[in-house]
């Protein structure tokens, strides 16, 4: 589960689930909501793989969001699924979407970058929390 | 799975409750006692109106944090226009010297390096204009690429990028997309020296293939202006500007190609503070001495990235001129549009400043701040020296933005610096909510404004309310003697992502 946070002139997403790979998985799903608004138009048409490295938990996830957004900034792809799968060494993502048409896809934001302030991942009683703010 | 239900409690975004104390009347201080570690004073600029929008955010507390710097010089300064950002808030300002283990971090500069505006004047009047202003407006929407997501015509392949990041503006000047004079009126004639595109990553170059001539989204803009007031005369002579007079205003920055360099060089850097021992009270703030390798590779590509800035903005004046020409059915050349100037608000550079009567070259940074030399100084276009740079604050797409002067006091007080626009004081959460039930489009048209904007959520978050009135900000730095008022301009029309 994810929320757009208040930040005065950026936004921040805030995280919590139930483990860390699917922590991970909602906060591609998050940034995701910040870059194109209503994830539904966003059709599964294409998959894409995703290594990252990396142990640090707040470092794996500002480089897997980082990933993300390089994807739709170089490649156009948006995505609607994450798999994410993770152990001691980084974690290895599937990512379903397609490439961004200008005719279908409405967007709500440029991201420029996904920054490191505040940026904070946690194990909580209930699972994980993370937050992390974007660029805009 | 998206929870709509608002932020949860602990989040950062809280007031500020520690230590203000007045200096004068512009002048507020956090003494370097409020907390361990501080090696400096925080300064920052502001009177009793902007007080409780300065309180209201973490913006205060970043300017604490950057006073942790080593090297840090004098004070960690805030410009008026100060809100949260990262890292350095929005507004910061602090020079490190090298000899003294000083740093250079890329939070100071921010992702966007060399975001800046330049103004370009037109020989056209009021009354020419307004008839055209909705075609002239749609135009520019149609043939200026903004927005996310959009390239621009000018598609460079590596090879010319590199040389583009290495020879700046003068690099377009020989292919015919830019004249000398455009080169002459620029900050540092758009080109930074010492620019290393060698060490500006295959990922960044990518990411700025096709971006040089795009506005980008965001705060970014293409304002059509009038004149609205002259407040120096002779200084508006010098600029060639007159009350009536239209003028075009140009917000952008490095696009991918510059955000891409800040992100690597942050990463480059995360082990660096640990490597020099350097303890910090922020992960944003990730820095290494000046002179060190990780310094000197920040700063080599950063200003390859700066220099892509200025060659953005020149494309996209090139495309602003040809749109003009196409309305009015004339030449630019004979509809009098030339650059009054060209100058960065997020950047760090290496100058010669009087530091307690010893001269000494500092790293100084500014994010979102503007460098504001006085009357005089060398780094002054020849053709301005005797009067002082050009300054160019842009405020809100429905009040005004603002041409000031360096000023007399800025070497002494901001290391020749001053604001850079009016700053924001709603979060977007709370602009695109203020928005719900409106047309912020609508509301500008009846102010006088023709807006377009490519996104859904672009108007809603860039409406005026969410920035600070630039009266205010701008009053504050003129009282200090950072830049004085020459004159202010009104917006007519806008292009924004």
């Amino acid at each position: 589960m994810y929320t757009i946070h208040e930040h005065t002139a950026d936004l921040g997403i805030h995280v919590t689930a139930s483990s860390l790979a699917a922590l991970l998985a909602d906060a591609a799903h998050g940034l995701t909501a910040v870059i194109a608004g209503d994830a539904g138009q966003i059709r599964s048409l294409t998959a894409e793989t995703f290594d990252v490295s990396g142990s640090d938990p707040a470092w794996l996830l500002r480089d897997w969001a980082a990933e993300v957004l390089a994807a739709f900034d170089l490649r156009r792809m948006l995505f609607r699924e994450f798999d994410v799968k993770v152990d001691d060494t980084g974690l290895r993502a599937i990512a379903r979407g397609e490439r961004y048409d200008p005719a279908r896809h409405v967007l709500a934001h440029e991201v420029k970058a996904i920054t490191q302030h505040e940026l904070l991942v946690r194990p909580i009683e209930a699972g994980w929390e993370a937050f992390f703010i974007v660029d805009i | 799975m998206r929870d709509e239900t608002g932020p949860p409690s602990g989040t950062p975004a809280r007031p500020y409750e520690g230590p203000l104390e007045r200096v004068d009347d512009c002048t507020w201080r956090i003494p370097k006692s409020y907390r361990p570690g501080m090696h400096v004073d925080g300064l920052i600029f502001a009177d009793e109106r902007l007080l409780p929008q300065l309180r209201s955010d973490r913006a205060p507390e970043q300017v604490a944090n950057v006073a942790f710097l080593p090297g840090i010089q004098r004070a960690s300064l805030a410009m008026p226009d100060i809100h949260w950002g990262y890292g350095f808030c929005i507004g910061g300002v602090c020079a490190t010297d090298p000899k003294a283990g000083g740093v250079v971090s890329p939070g100071g500069v921010g992702y966007d390096i060399n975001c800046g505006v330049r103004l370009v004047r037109t020989d056209l009047a009021l009354d020419e204009v307004r008839p055209q202003l909705v075609p002239l407006v749609n135009q520019l929407l149609r043939d200026v690429p903004v927005g996310v997501g959009q390239g621009g015509p000018y598609v460079f392949t590596p090879a010319e990028l590199r040389r583009l990041m290495a020879e700046g503006v003068p690099f377009l000047r020989d292919r015919g997309l830019a004249t000398a004079d455009d080169v002459a009126c620029a900050e540092a004639e758009g080109r930074i020296a010492d620019a290393e595109p060698g060490l500006v990553s295959d990922r960044a170059i990518a990411r700025g293939a096709d971006q040089c001539g795009t506005v980008g989204a965001g705060n970014h803009f293409i304002e059509v202006q009038v004149v609205d007031r002259v407040e120096d005369a002779r200084a508006a002579a010098a600029f060639g500007l007159r009350a009536g007079q239209i003028c075009v205003l140009i917000h952008s920055g490095s696009r991918g190609l510059g955000y891409q360099v800040c992100d690597d060089a942050l990463r480059t850097l995360r082990d660096a503070p640990a490597k020099y021992g350097i303890a910090l009270p922020d992960r944003q703030l990730a820095c290494a001495p000046v002179e060190s390798p990780e310094g000197r590779h920040y700063l080599g590509a950063m200003r390859a990235a700066a220099n892509y800035a200025f060659c953005n903005r020149q494309l996209l004046m090139w495309q602003v001129r040809e749109v003009f020409a196409r309305i009015f059915g004339r030449s630019w050349e004979s509809l009098g549009m030339t650059l009054l100037y060209d100058v960065a608000h997020n950047m760090a550079k290496l100058e010669r400043h009087d530091v307690e009567g010893v001269a000494k070259e500092v790293c100084v940074h500014r994010k979102g701040a503007t460098r504001a030399f006085p009357a005089g100084h060398p780094d002054v276009p020849a053709r301005y020296r005797a009067i002082g740079q050009p300054v160019i604050i842009p405020g809100d797409m429905g009040r005004a933005s603002w041409v000031l002067l360096g000023g007399p006091r800025s070497l002494e007080r901001s290391w020749g610096t001053t604001c850079h626009g009016a700053g924001r004081c709603m979060s977007r959460t709370a602009a695109t909510r203020a928005a719900r039930g409106r047309s912020i489009r609508h509301e500008l048209e009846l102010g006088g404004v023709v807006a377009r904007c490519r996104s859904r959520e672009g108007l809603a978050e860039e409406q005026p309310a969410a920035y600070k009135d630039v009266d205010v900000v701008v009053d504050v730095v003129h009282r200090a003697g950072l830049s004085t008022k020459v004159a202010r301009l009104k917006p007519l029309g806008v292009i924004k992502g």
